[in-house]
């Protein structure tokens, strides 16, 4: 918890500040786009939003099979951890491709594979944190909430691969691992900073939720009194 | 490459883009969103970390 503590700090400030400058370079410094004009600026929002809510599902799911496998309990305490967190930044991910979606596609919402598959994943989210807070029993709960995570984890791949598999509004990848990315390097370089930056973020935010966690389950133990 | 895209501050608001249409407000309204959120999360987690360290003490 104390090593946690001092790299939490580090984590916080570099990235605040990686974030920052990224968010400035892509919206005062990086070219119009083309096609979609001044609008296309949200990306440097929307985009590390989308990619980390997608991201923190894979690390609850990760998180849930060490727990079903190993039973090691601070993995259950990650996996409730995740849940809020993952929910807010798909929550930022939804709003962010709503409003982009007005100058773009003339409209907020269509009922389009990937948008509903990003609603869904947030839906999960919250149906997550409902589940384990509705039982009495910690363990039961942690056991619940590891299977349906996995159970759950379906919806990652359908998300990814939406917009290759069905005819969507949404735009494909523009960063794929095998092909060169659909977007000029002016605008890359910014993107890649706000996409790390976010990360760094949201893991202080994960760290944040995961110290309140283990302060509410373990509270009973001599080591948190020691601790506190 | 490091130029500014905006000339002015009203420009970089408005983000009027080249087929005459106003920008700004949508990228401005995402970025108050995305801020607001990410800030509200770290007041409810720094405030409640603060509210069950004091209870445990």
């Amino acid at each position: 918890m104390y090593q946690v503590d001092r790299a939490y700090s580090y984590i916080f400030y570099i990235s605040l500040v990686l974030y920052l400058v990224s968010i400035f370079w892509g919206l005062f410094v990086t070219p119009e786009d083309f096609v979609q004009g001044n609008s296309y600026r949200i990306i440097y929002l929307h985009v590390p939003a989308s990619f980390i809510s997608q991201s923190l599902y894979i690390a609850m799911a990760i998180a849930s099979a060490i727990f079903l496998i190993w039973k090691v309990k601070l993995s259950a305490y990650l996996v409730r951890s995740i849940a809020p967190i993952g929910a807010i930044t798909t929550f930022i991910a939804l709003i962010s491709g709503s409003i982009w979606g007005i100058p773009t596609w003339g409209t907020w919402w269509v009922w389009d594979a990937r948008i509903v598959s990003t609603l869904i994943l947030f839906i999960m989210y919250l149906g997550l944190i409902s589940l384990h807070d509705s039982f009495s029993n910690h363990e039961k709960a942690d056991k619940f909430l590891s299977i349906l995570v996995l159970v759950g984890s379906v919806n990652i791949p359908i998300i990814k691969m939406s917009v290759e598999w069905w005819s969507t509004l949404h735009q494909p990848a523009s960063i794929t691992i095998s092909d060169k990315p659909a977007i000029d390097l002016v605008m890359l370089y910014p993107l890649f900073g706000s996409i790390v930056g976010f990360a760094g973020i949201v893991t202080c935010l994960v760290i944040l939720s995961s110290k309140l966690q283990i302060l509410r389950r373990e509270r009973n133990k001599s080591w948190i009194k020691n601790y506190v | 490459m490091f130029n500014f895209e905006f000339n002015s501050l009203a420009e970089a608001f408005l983000m009027q883009s080249q087929n005459g249409q106003n920008h700004g407000i949508f990228v401005w309204t995402v970025l108050i969103i995305v801020f607001l959120s990410i800030l509200a999360t770290f007041i409810f987690y720094k405030m409640s970390i603060k509210k069950i360290t004091k209870k445990l003490k």
